[in-house]
């Protein structure tokens, strides 16, 4: 059966928009292609039926229709589940032996692996479609004794991290994309920082979904052990597509004692054309759990791509004293739809978060904030602080606001604020007084609006995050 | 439930003289809120109030048979005495009294509305509930130009003759051009463990003014719903006061469509909590052409194990530009065991609009109570008079003076 | 009158106020200055009963222990703090709240309590004199008050409680020219009643206007130097380093 399949696979001739040539598992969702991923990742027996034990629960899961973006209904049937460039099968063991299409890809892109290695002196795992294909500055990392790699060869090196806390944050029973992930994850990063090591670099990935009728599922773990600190940059790019594309990624973050976990995404997807297109379904689920006493878990989120957006970073504050963060800018043009927002689950005493979300809609677009705020009963003394804003430009557009907020404890303070508004006039005036036409005028303006947000991004990401706010919202005025 | 709900129906229907056409409307009322029946926590509306448990826990059984034939007597004892007012009595459901005395005749006409034209909505069910088993749905009309002399009073009333029943009125009210009135709802229940299910309908023409003042303050063991249904033209206004913590389940549910250019709505709400009282207000404003506003101011003070619940929502349609909508709900914790829920909401559609909201939980700010303890107040005092400040703040929006004082000595607030 | 010794306060267990004594005789005057975060604020609350300080040592006021008392109870004793930054608190009246703040000081006095005219002729002079807006005190407490305004409501409320110790938190920062006079005038008429003051600021400037009897230097949790009127003028040519 298995001999048939890769038969079937090497008919196929190459990828759509690179040429290289890719491994597919067949088209469907079955035990079979859970299967075919475990075997051809060389995956322990434990995870292969984990994976099917997830597969199992997502039998009987419902998609989830309370969301304020809908879809067309997905056909699950219709779709790859594995791909692989072929030129990975032997998976290149250092930059240089990258097929070097797949590096010019990168460059389109605008992360030169080789020029980022230098200049910026970021660690970078790629994600290309599946399969993690290189990750730099493992020499440096290694010396500290800090492991970042694809989750793929965690599991395979260190099975006892992997199978300790995969899955201990987001359950393989908690909703249907996460379940759907936790079956047929292909790959992601794993990152794990030793007792008292403070990562000396940003750590980053950057995911780009290629092939067509690719689901990409990755599974991020990334794991701060007893005061340790590490800095994480996820970035998001796809090439144009008619089609829609799923993308159900899982991140599950765990910080124990005195630890603290930053954790930055720029997402700019593809969020299809003009007449709402194409793009990329971008439902991930990304949760944090401050484990222990003083940790802290911030989620720093640009989300300017995908055609529909369905995120929630979330902590879970554990711990006593633990903190959580969110800050967020969600940005919607023409057709896309984004429904993001976060939970902080106020368990440990002590325990404050932070959330600060910057919603910009603009063309036909539509915006939701979702977000919970949960302080239990034992949560004592603890705080939260949310403030939301929404800009909206023209009346084409929708911004949503809902808050959830769930009080149970009488020494603990909760406070929220929103606001809703247009650019104003006067402002807009004052710049263009000065010299700057409409367009940069606008820019200028929102790049104000989300001031805030943006201060929480590491310096190179905050430049290309900026220059994203600009170009995003392109076209929307006038 | 079914087969007894479906029998108490029609036993009930043998006393009444509803036509044909009115049976079979409310018969269809009726299999409309079968098919949900009492709503519970997986509607996103009732998320933070299960009224489904909430009635079989405290109710148990519910006794659907209702007699409107039935005498029964007012009770002077609970009519406001120094006050000058209509009326519009309810016992046990009924109407038994209408009196404007104080006012024009021709001012004022009160006519029946036809089953038929009712208010509808397949989504909620208790309004479904309602439509099938209230008795004479009445029509108060305010004609043009005149605004009231007195306020109105209407005493919604349960005596002792009704225990574990659904007790179920509507009251629909029509204010003309250039009109005015003023009501106050005083609930006073002696009856014991029952849902009362109200629902109120409000047409305001152009200029017209409604301030309705809700006060149900008198300790029971009764579940309460009400809605509004309010609907407004060009420049009218809304007032909506809502003084609640009495009951021992009670929710607001207001509903506004400002449907006229400069109309506004104004909702200000006070949950003053103990026990195991559990109060929510939900409120759904919808700006729907440009120039009108809506405010809502929300306190809460919560002790024992009481819960308090807010969920507002203002909806501003694509056309409703100018729109201002604000929205305030804070809420003060005193016991460890209280809870309270917010889920303040907005959704716009148009961009040159002026909204927001904000809340805030917690406990009582130490830094006051040292500040009034330093000049010499004990706790209890300094605790008190934070409390009294924070509710009279909401109070203090009261525009009708009469009804100001009125309410500053329901609740003892009159400085 | 106050007798402090050897108190200690620590709040988070970082210490604040370590080893520090005072004082202080009916009718004196004394001014305590010091850098920011010297502790000068957390003395006053200490005295004023403020929770959540960790605090050893002995302070009497009239022979009596004051950590016995409750904060209401030391304000009824005749203890009055000025705060520095002096809380709003919406919805209260103030003139209500002056009222029943000043009753329950009388009452405890064992005093005729004021009914509401006596009160409001009491404040009526009182205002008058501190030319204070009247119509302030028919609002909230402290709500939308200007700085200046709020420090101007704590001397009001001083003058009207006629405490015997009166603890005055940088009253004078925020304030013009003209109110500093009036402020000096309120607390001058109270202190020929053999009325006790201490008195924090940073500026040599109030001094003018009320003579203190000794000048205290607050550093590192303790008084390193007393002194008379004297000490604060050379304090403010010199700066704290030079007593470093
Ligand atoms: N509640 C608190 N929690 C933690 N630290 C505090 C608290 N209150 C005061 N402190 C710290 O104690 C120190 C003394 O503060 P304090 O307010 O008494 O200073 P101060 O002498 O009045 O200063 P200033 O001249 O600026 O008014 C400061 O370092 C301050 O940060
Ligand atoms: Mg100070």
């Amino acid at each position: 059966m298995r001999d048939k399949q890769i038969a079937d696979l090497k008919d196929y001739k190459y990828g759509f928009s690179t040429d290289i040539e890719n491994i597919k598992a067949p088209k469907g969702l079955n035990e079979d292609v859970i299967k075919f991923i475990s075997n051809i990742k060389k995956e322990p027996d434990w995870l292969l039926k984990w994976r099917l034990k997830a597969f199992e629960r997502l039998k009987v899961l419902k998609e989830p229709d309370w969301q304020k973006p809908k879809y067309p209904k997905i056909d699950y049937q219709n779709l790859y589940y594995y791909s692989a460039p072929k030129s990975f099968k032997d998976k290149p063991k250092n930059l240089d032996d990258l097929d070097p299409k797949l590096l010019e890809t990168y460059n389109k892109l605008g992360i030169p692996l080789q020029e980022q290695k230098r200049l910026n002196g970021i660690a970078v795992d790629a994600v290309f479609d599946s399969v993690s294909v290189a990750t730099t500055f493992k020499d440096t990392l290694t010396k500290k004794g800090i492991i970042f790699c694809s989750i793929s060869e965690a599991i395979q090196k260190h099975p006892d991290l992997v199978k300790k806390y995969l899955g201990s944050v987001i359950p393989i029973t908690d909703h249907y994309f996460a379940t759907l992930n936790s079956a047929v994850f292909t790959d992601g990063s794993f990152v794990y920082i030793p007792p008292n090591v403070k990562c000396p670099m940003e750590l980053s990935t950057y995911f780009r979904i290629n092939a067509s009728d690719t689901g990409q599922f990755e599974r991020t773990l990334i794991i701060a052990d007893k005061g340790s600190y590490v800095s994480y940059l996820e970035g998001c790019t796809a090439p144009m597509r008619d089609e829609n594309q799923l993308h159900a990624a899982n991140v599950e973050l765990v910080a124990l004692d005195d630890a603290e976990i930053k954790y930055s995404t720029v997402q700019n997807w593809y969020p299809g054309d003009k007449d709402g297109k194409g793009g990329i379904y971008n439902f991930v689920t990304k949760r944090g759990l401050c484990k222990g006493n003083n940790s802290k878990i911030s989620w720093t989120q640009v989300e300017t791509g995908s055609a529909i957006t369905w995120k929630y970073p979330s902590c879970i504050l554990k711990g006593d004293n633990s903190i959580g963060e969110f800050y967020s800018i969600a940005i919607t043009n023409n057709h896309q739809k984004a429904d993001t927002g976060t939970k902080m689950i106020h368990l440990g005493k002590n325990t404050k978060s932070k959330i600060i979300s910057k919603g910009i809609s603009a063309g036909k677009s539509d915006m939701t904030y979702r977000g919970l705020v949960d302080v239990s009963k034992n949560a004592l003394n603890s705080t939260n602080y949310t403030q939301c804003d929404s800009l909206l430009m023209g009346n084409e557009c929708g911004a949503h606001t809902v808050p959830y907020i769930k009080n149970k404890n009488s020494s603990s303070n909760i406070a929220h604020e929103a606001t809703t508004s247009k650019i104003s006039e006067d402002q807009l005036y004052y710049c263009q007084q000065r010299g700057l036409n409409q367009e940069e005028a606008v820019g200028l303006i929102v790049n104000g609006f989300c001031k805030e947000v943006l201060q929480q991004l590491p310096m190179e990401f905050a430049v290309e995050a900026q220059k994203l706010v600009g170009i995003s919202l392109e076209g929307s005025v006038g | 439930m079914e087969q007894k709900i479906k029998l108490d129906f029609e036993n009930s229907l043998k006393n009444s003289s509803f036509s044909d056409q009115e049976i079979r409307s409310k018969r269809n009322s009726l299999s409309n809120f079968l098919k949900i029946g009492y709503p519970n926590r997986k509607l996103e509306n009732w998320k933070f109030s299960d009224i489904s448990q909430i009635i079989k826990r405290s109710i148990g059984e519910v006794s659907y048979y209702n007699d409107y034939t039935t005498k029964n007597e007012i009770d002077e004892t609970i009519l406001i005495k120094d006050l000058e007012h209509n009326k519009i009595i309810i016992v046990n459901g009924k109407v038994i009294k209408f009196d404007f005395d104080y006012e024009d005749k021709d001012k004022i006409e009160i006519t029946n509305v036809d089953q038929e034209n009712v208010f509808h909505d397949k989504n909620n069910s208790l309004i479904n509930l309602n439509n099938s088993f209230a008795d004479k749905t009445y029509k108060i009309i305010i004609k043009k130009n005149y605004s009231l002399k007195k306020p109105l009073i209407i005493y919604q009333t349960t005596n002792k003759k009704v225990s574990n029943t659904n007790i179920n009125f509507q009251l629909y009210f029509e204010i003309h051009e250039n009109s005015s009135l003023r009501i106050v709802d005083m609930v006073d229940n002696k009856s014991e463990k029952n849902f009362v299910n109200i629902f109120y309908n409000f047409n305001l023409e152009k200029n017209a003014i409604l301030k309705n003042y809700k006060l149900d303050t008198k300790i029971s063991s009764n579940i309460k719903y009400v809605f509004d249904n309010i609907t407004l033209s060009e420049n009218s206004i809304s007032e909506i006061f809502i003084l609640s913590s009495g009951s021992n389940f009670s929710k607001n549910e207001i509903k506004c469509d400002l449907e006229g250019k400069y109309s506004s709505a104004f909702i200000n709400g006070i949950h003053s909590l103990n026990n195991e009282e559990h109060h929510e207000i939900r409120t759904h404003i919808n700006h729907l052409v440009e120039n009108t506003k809506s405010y809502q101011l929300i306190k809460s003070v919560i002790d024992d194990s009481s819960k308090s619940v807010y969920q507002g929502k203002i909806y501003v349609d694509s056309t409703a530009q100018k729109a201002d909508g604000y929205q305030l709900s804070k809420a003060i914790l005193l016991n460890e065991n209280t809870e309270f829920n917010a889920k303040p909401e907005l959704e716009i559609y148009a961009d040159d609009v002026k909204c927001s909201h904000g809340s805030t939980s917690g406990n009582l700010d130490e830094g006051s109570i040292f500040y009034l303890m330093s000049r010499g107040l004990d706790y209890k005092t300094a605790r008190e008079l934070i409390i009294n400040g924070f509710l009279l703040d909401v109070v203090e929006k009261i525009t009708d003076e009469q009804i100001k004082k009125l309410v500053k000595n329901i609740i003892g607030l009159d400085q | 009158m106050l007798k402090i010794n050897n108190l200690n306060a620590k709040i988070d267990k970082k210490s604040i106020l370590s080893g520090f004594s005072l004082n202080i005789n009916p009718g004196e005057v004394h001014a305590i200055m010091g850098p920011n975060g010297s502790g000068k604020s957390t003395l006053s609350n200490i005295l004023s009963g403020k929770k959540g300080y960790d605090v050893s040592g002995e302070i009497l006021f009239e022979n009596k222990n004051l950590f016995d008392l409750e904060t209401e109870e030391r304000a009824h004793k005749g203890i009055f703090l000025a705060f520095q930054y002096p809380l709003e608190i919406p919805g209260v009246n103030t003139n209500i709240f002056l009222k029943t703040s000043l009753n329950s000081i009388r009452k405890a006095r064992g005093e005729k309590e004021l009914d509401a005219i006596e009160f409001l002729k009491l404040v009526k002079e009182k205002a008058k004199n501190l030319k204070f807006d009247e119509e302030k005190l028919s609002r909230q407490l402290n709500v939308g008050f200007s700085g200046g305004e709020k420090k101007k409501n704590e001397i009001l409320q001083m003058s009207i409680l006629n405490p015997k110790l009166s603890i005055l938190d940088e009253t004078d920062s925020g304030l013009d020219i003209d109110a500093l006079r009036i402020v000096a005038d309120g607390v001058n008429s109270l202190r020929e009643k053999n009325n006790s003051f201490l008195i924090i600021t940073h500026y040599q400037r109030l001094l003018d206007y009320i003579k203190p009897d000794f000048v205290h230097v607050l550093i590192g949790g303790k008084i390193i130097k007393s002194g008379g009127p004297e000490l604060a003028i050379e304090l403010e040519k010199k700066g704290y380093e030079s007593f470093n």
